[in-house]
């Protein structure tokens, strides 16, 4: 019994520090929506997961990390590999804040020809942050 | 017994070139951080200093995409580039963009048209070994009826 509660720990603590740091990131853009926005009554997973399959021009986000983000992908232009998006594949994913904006910086302008709102991001990541390998 | 030595290490640097050993790196490793998520890391000693200056100034359109840096990553990668730059003509680029595949070196080696569905940017398609910066003859894989010199 030691033992299960044990190995339940040990491969707990990865995928439970990660989305610490998602989640961290979240409530900056909460703030931040809310002061955009006063009716902001929080993120969306639903709202996430169309953002992110929608065709915002000639890419959406699924282009290149593709239907299903716990899946590796391909950049649509280079053709190199994609490690998968979602934490619950790549424990690495959503781990550093100021990866996680300069990714939405590039990314939003590429796919939304736009900088991405904290709502939209805020979105993304609870949608992220629900899919499973 | 020295000179035999020296003799071996002369003819095993002659046959490597003689093979085409193309071996690069390393590089800091913030070059590959911030410079090799989209494609694989391009060795700067393939392009002029020049041609760097002007990738690195159009880093928000890079080619399609932003791939823009913060302020001090982009002074010190701009100047790692520089650095390392090559000083010979055939590597200067041909176009405002700068694209290293027009150069003539490229050009010469690869031609003007890459193998259908494969990007030029895509340097591990056909250079297997690209991802660790050997782009030696021996690791080349071209698709079959490529030619893979002159259009």
């Amino acid at each position: 019994m030691k033992f299960l509660l044990m190995l339940l720990w040990a491969l707990s603590t990865p995928i439970l520090a990660n989305t610490g740091v998602a989640v961290q990131i979240q409530a900056r853009l909460a703030a931040e929506a809310r002061a955009a926005d006063a009716t902001f009554q929080g993120f969306s997973v639903q709202r996430g997961e169309a953002f992110y399959r929608d065709r915002h021009g000639d890419w959406s986000c699924a282009t290149c990390h593709t239907d299903h983000p716990a899946k590796g992908g391909r950049h649509a232009v280079t053709q190199k590999a994609i490690l998968p998006l979602a934490p619950s594949a790549n424990p690495e994913r959503f781990t550093d804040p100021k990866k996680v904006e300069k990714w939405f910086k590039r990314n939003c302008n590429d796919v939304l020809n736009r900088p991405c709102t904290a709502r939209e991001k805020g979105d993304f990541i609870a949608y992220i942050l629900t899919v499973r390998p | 017994m020295k000179r035999v030595w020296m003799v071996g290490v002369v003819w095993v640097f002659a046959l490597s070139v003689w093979a085409g050993e193309h071996r690069y790196g390393p590089y800091p490793k913030l070059y590959g951080q911030e410079c090799a998520s989209c494609h694989v890391v391009y060795p700067p000693e393939l392009m002029t200093a020049a041609g760097w200056r002007q990738v690195m100034q159009q880093l928000g359109k890079h080619y399609g995409s932003d791939a823009s840096l913060d302020a001090g990553p982009q002074a010190e990668i701009s100047a790692f580039l520089e650095r390392q730059a090559s000083r010979r003509a055939k590597h200067a680029p041909t176009e405002a963009s700068a694209r290293l595949s027009r150069s003539n070196w490229f050009v010469h080696e690869h031609g003007q048209t890459p193998p259908p569905k494969v990007s030029f940017a895509h340097c591990e398609a056909c250079h297997t070994g690209a991802e660790q910066m050997d782009y030696s003859e021996r690791g080349l894989r071209l698709p079959a009826g490529y030619r893979q010199r002159g259009d």
